[in-house]
């Protein structure tokens, strides 16, 4: 088998065409935190679980950490936030989206200091663009589900702002399900966690009227928990005719759309965006219209994104012939029960703590497995590719489990290759190459043998 | 009481025993008593639950074999102690628990105890997640109702349920135990030499593994026998870190033998697991939700979250108490909470001109040459008093 060479990969992948005109909402929304001292608006810093909602009701401007280190990487400007971070102590070795957003903080505070007269922008003069257009926080808030550095990142954050500025957790029990029934959206276990985040949820609204000096609009609230059901409800519809073979769009356009669904305000602008990525896809399953050109293998993602290399990934794969048609990060994550919303419940808070809990990282490995073969089963994959995440051990916890089950379950093939969600020194083409070549060889000696 | 020298080294020969081999000692306790062997997860499980409940608590030990079937289980960039553990898992070690528990959520720790799960199916893992974020208005409530679960399991594992005596029973035995060891520990930072580092480390260690009241009993053996040996002029040091599971040895001695002395340690295996007693009036459940709180306070976590207390102020107030005169930072590597913390020990150690050094530590292989180098150039650093700076 020869490798494919980079130009046929960049033709064989067909991307959606409305993804593109979503970068540009990304875009605006960025520019809009950036812009929102001016405003006079207050400074929200999270983490984890999509708050947003709440904070957009709060009448505040919002900054999740991940997806401010994430667009840095994608858009290899991480270097010399990463380099701050290490100059100040932290070691290679740490989550890389944590390590990136607290280099942030640190030359955020330090200049904040050197100014001396309040908060100052998060700046490095080579990184005019983006960095130094970070305004900093004037509150921080955590609900980070599955993953204790998440929670320990915010209070270094806390911590590196020299404890100035104020900071909310909300704890998000993981769900490992010690009794018989417990699982999934199931038990005792899954009651209790839900209304206990839900209860905490409760306790931030005073908590964030104490910061912005105005009352928290509920009504607001239950309409942009009514434009996110939407919007999900569209983007899951769209996402299960990757069902189709040829698969009409692939994980690669889940992940440009991860943003929209994650932290862009809730608004008709965003309901629509998804009714486009919906009409798209049905219009291209209607048309025969693949998303990867001589579809030959379908395969499943897990692991966390690998943004320095997403462009890369995605044609490597689609050279190959591999549509990869779904995969956990994108599809356990980000209200994907929108059934559990319900704006207009007695305690509207419920289904964003249910889905807050709902976390692809946040489940004992047995649900994890049973999630990712139940999905497996219904995209009809050939295998699954494991993104082992070098500096995110919270989504590769269970991974060898998984690889091991899908194997003996489902006799699925399975692969890993090495990489991180932004730090590019982690990720080795030669060996993701080699592997791939090697997978997909063995899917094709299967089927020879019928 | 006093006791002869060798009754003495008698006893801490014993203990050093468990301490080797842990394993070996709870297959001996199980056949002795026809009782089972609960295992504990580190950090926060109280074993005093499993006790009144009459198991056997041990707290899982790193054991020395290099891993090999658990290379599979989990990926290479995990910490030693939970590679190792899916490792002991992968080989059958663990089988000779009955039952987990788990009350911490380091993230890789959960990973490895999930590992556990699968391969020892017969045996439950039960997990409760006590607060970490301790500030919170609700966190003692929520510690409380996460003790609770950890009685009410505890009691259906027994078969019987586990009754606030048998409880206030295994606090009073486990506080005696602890204090004990906090005496050794005053004594050392008071300047008594009897015992070196690894020896302090084998009393502490065994402790988590052992029946406590035998413990104790050698233990009393060892303090009354031993003659206190007044420090010499070696550098003294502090030693800070090392979460989940214990330094080996031979490194700790290996600092020791570049000519410095340990006087103290915030390390897991030592001074941060015996720090806190549980209060031993009213609701012995209520009691061990509070030690948990205080414990905290004490002792900070890096793997859990608050906003009164620092890891790097009780630091420096240690190191001022002890008379140390430099901190060795023992950081297990892919310690996640530990990585994130060490900034603000590094900051706070070097605004106080507290001379410190790093050293990483790995399941397998101990670079002795390397690590007493470069403890030397901090001993030398220290002897010359040379401008202070971290030593990485
Ligand atoms: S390790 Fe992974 S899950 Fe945890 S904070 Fe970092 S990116 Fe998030
Ligand atoms: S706290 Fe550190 S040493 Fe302990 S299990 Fe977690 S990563 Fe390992």
């Amino acid at each position: 088998m020869t490798a494919p060479t980079s130009s046929d990969a960049a033709d064989k992948l067909n991307r959606l065409a409305i993804n593109k005109a979503g970068g540009r909402m990304v875009a605006d929304y960025w520019e809009d935190v950036f812009l929102a001292r001016e405003r006079g608006q207050k400074v929200v810093w999270y983490n984890g679980s999509a708050l947003n909602p709440i904070f957009q009701a709060a009448g505040m401007a919002w900054c999740h950490g991940e997806a401010f280190s994430a667009r840095l990487a994608a858009q290899h400007l991480e270097g010399p936030a990463q380099l701050a971070g290490s100059e100040y102590g932290y070691v290679g070795e740490l989550c890389s989206y944590a390590r990136t957003h607290l280099g942030c903080a640190v030359l955020s505070q330090e200049r904040s200091a050197g100014a001396g007269n309040g908060p100052g922008m998060v700046g490095l003069p080579e990184q005019q663009e983006l960095a130094s257009r970070l305004p900093t926080p004037d509150v921080f808030v955590n609900a980070y589900a599955g993953c204790s550095t998440g929670q320990q990142w915010d209070d270094i954050s806390f911590r590196v702002f020299g404890k100035d500025v104020p900071i909310f957790n909300v704890s998000m029990p993981y769900l490992w399900s010690n009794r018989p029934g417990e699982g999934y959206m199931a038990g005792e276990e899954w009651e209790q966690s839900s209304r206990y985040v839900s209860d905490q949820l409760h306790e931030l609204v005073p908590f964030l009227e104490s910061i912005t000096g105005q009352p928290f609009d509920w009504a607001a609230y239950r309409q942009n928990m009514a434009y996110i059901k939407q919007a999900s409800e569209l983007r899951q519809k769209a996402m299960k005719l990757c069902r189709h073979t040829p698969a009409p769009a692939t994980f690669w356009d889940w992940i440009g759309n991860v943003a929209h669904i994650n932290f862009l305000p809730a608004n008709q602008q965003l309901v629509d965006f998804f009714a486009g990525v919906l009409a798209e896809v049905e219009q291209r399953v209607a048309d025969g219209v693949a998303a990867v050109r001589d579809e030959r293998y379908r395969v499943y993602f897990d692991g966390f994104m690998n943004w320095n290399h997403l462009g890369l990934l995605s044609r490597k794969f689609a050279a190959h012939d591999v549509a990869v048609v779904a995969g956990r990060y994108t599809h356990h994550a980000f209200w994907q029960e929108p059934q559990l919303l319900d704006p207009e419940a007695a305690d509207p808070f419920l289904g964003q703590a249910q889905n807050n809990l709902l976390c692809p990282m946040n489940h004992a490995t047995r649900t994890t497995t049973d999630l990712v073969l139940r999905d497996c089963d219904f995209y009809d994959v050939d295998g699954i590719v494991f993104h082992s995440t070098r500096t995110c051990r919270a989504f590769t916890n269970p991974q060898r489990l998984m690889a091991k089950a899908a194997q003996e379950k489902r006799g699925l093939a399975t692969m890993f290759f090495e990489g991180d969600i932004a730090d590019a020194s982690f990720y080795k083409d030669e060996v993701l190459e080699s592997r791939l070549a090697a997978v997909l060889e063995g899917i094709d000696v299967r089927r020879a043998r019928g | 009481m006093s006791v002869d020298p060798d009754t003495a080294r008698e006893a801490l020969a014993a203990l050093c025993a468990v301490a080797d081999d842990p394993d070996a000692y709870v297959v001996r306790w199980k056949e002795r008593t026809g009782g089972r062997a609960i295992g504990v997860f580190p950090m926060n499980f109280p074993s005093e639950i499993a006790a009144a409940g009459g198991a056997l608590p041990v707290v899982i030990q790193e054991n020395r074999e290099p891993d090999s079937l658990g290379r599979n289980l989990l990926a290479e960039f995990y910490c030693g102690y939970t590679r190792n553990l899916a490792d002991q898992a992968a080989k059958g070690t663990l089988d000779i628990y009955d039952a987990f528990f788990q009350a911490d959520h380091c993230t890789q720790l959960l990973g490895a105890v999930d590992v556990v799960r699968a391969e020892v199916p017969d045996a439950p893992v039960f997990f409760g997640q006590l607060p970490t974020s301790m500030s919170d208005s609700w966190a003692g409530e929520r510690a409380l109702a996460t003790m609770r679960s950890f009685v009410e399991e505890m009691g259906r594992f027994a078969g019987t349920p586990v009754t606030a005596a048998a409880l206030a029973d295994a606090i009073a035995v486990h506080n005696e135990n602890r204090r004990l060891l906090r005496e050794v520990y005053a004594a050392r930072r008071a300047g008594n030499a009897a015992l070196s580092s690894p020896e302090m480390q084998v009393l502490v260690k065994s402790s988590m593994v052992m029946d406590t009241r035998e413990h104790t009993a050698l233990l009393r053996e060892v303090v009354a026998g031993l003659a206190a040996r007044p420090r010499d002029d070696r550098v003294r040091l502090y030693l800070s870190g090392h979460l989940s599971h214990a330094p080996r040895p031979e490194l700790l001695a290996a600092i020791e033998e570049c000519g410095a002395i340990v006087v103290d340690d915030d390390l897991f295996t030592g001074g941060r697991h015996i720090s806190t007693d549980v209060p031993e009036d009213g609701d012995p459940v209520a009691a061990l939700a509070d030690w948990y709180l205080r414990r905290d306070a004490v002792a900070p976590c890096p793997t859990l979250v608050k906003h009164e207390t620092d890891w790097e102020e009780r630091l420096v107030e240690a190191v001022d108490a002890s008379g140390a005169e430099g901190v060795v930072v023992l950081m297990v590597r892919f310690c996640e909470p530990h990585m994130l913390y060490y900034p603000e020990l590094r900051k706070r150690l070097n605004e106080r001109d507290i001379p410190h050094l790093l050293i990483e530590t790995e399941h397998e292989g101990l670079p002795v040459e390397t690590v007493q180098t470069r403890v030397e150039a901090l001993l030398e650093r220290i002897r010359r008093n040379a401008p202070l700076e971290a030593i990485r």
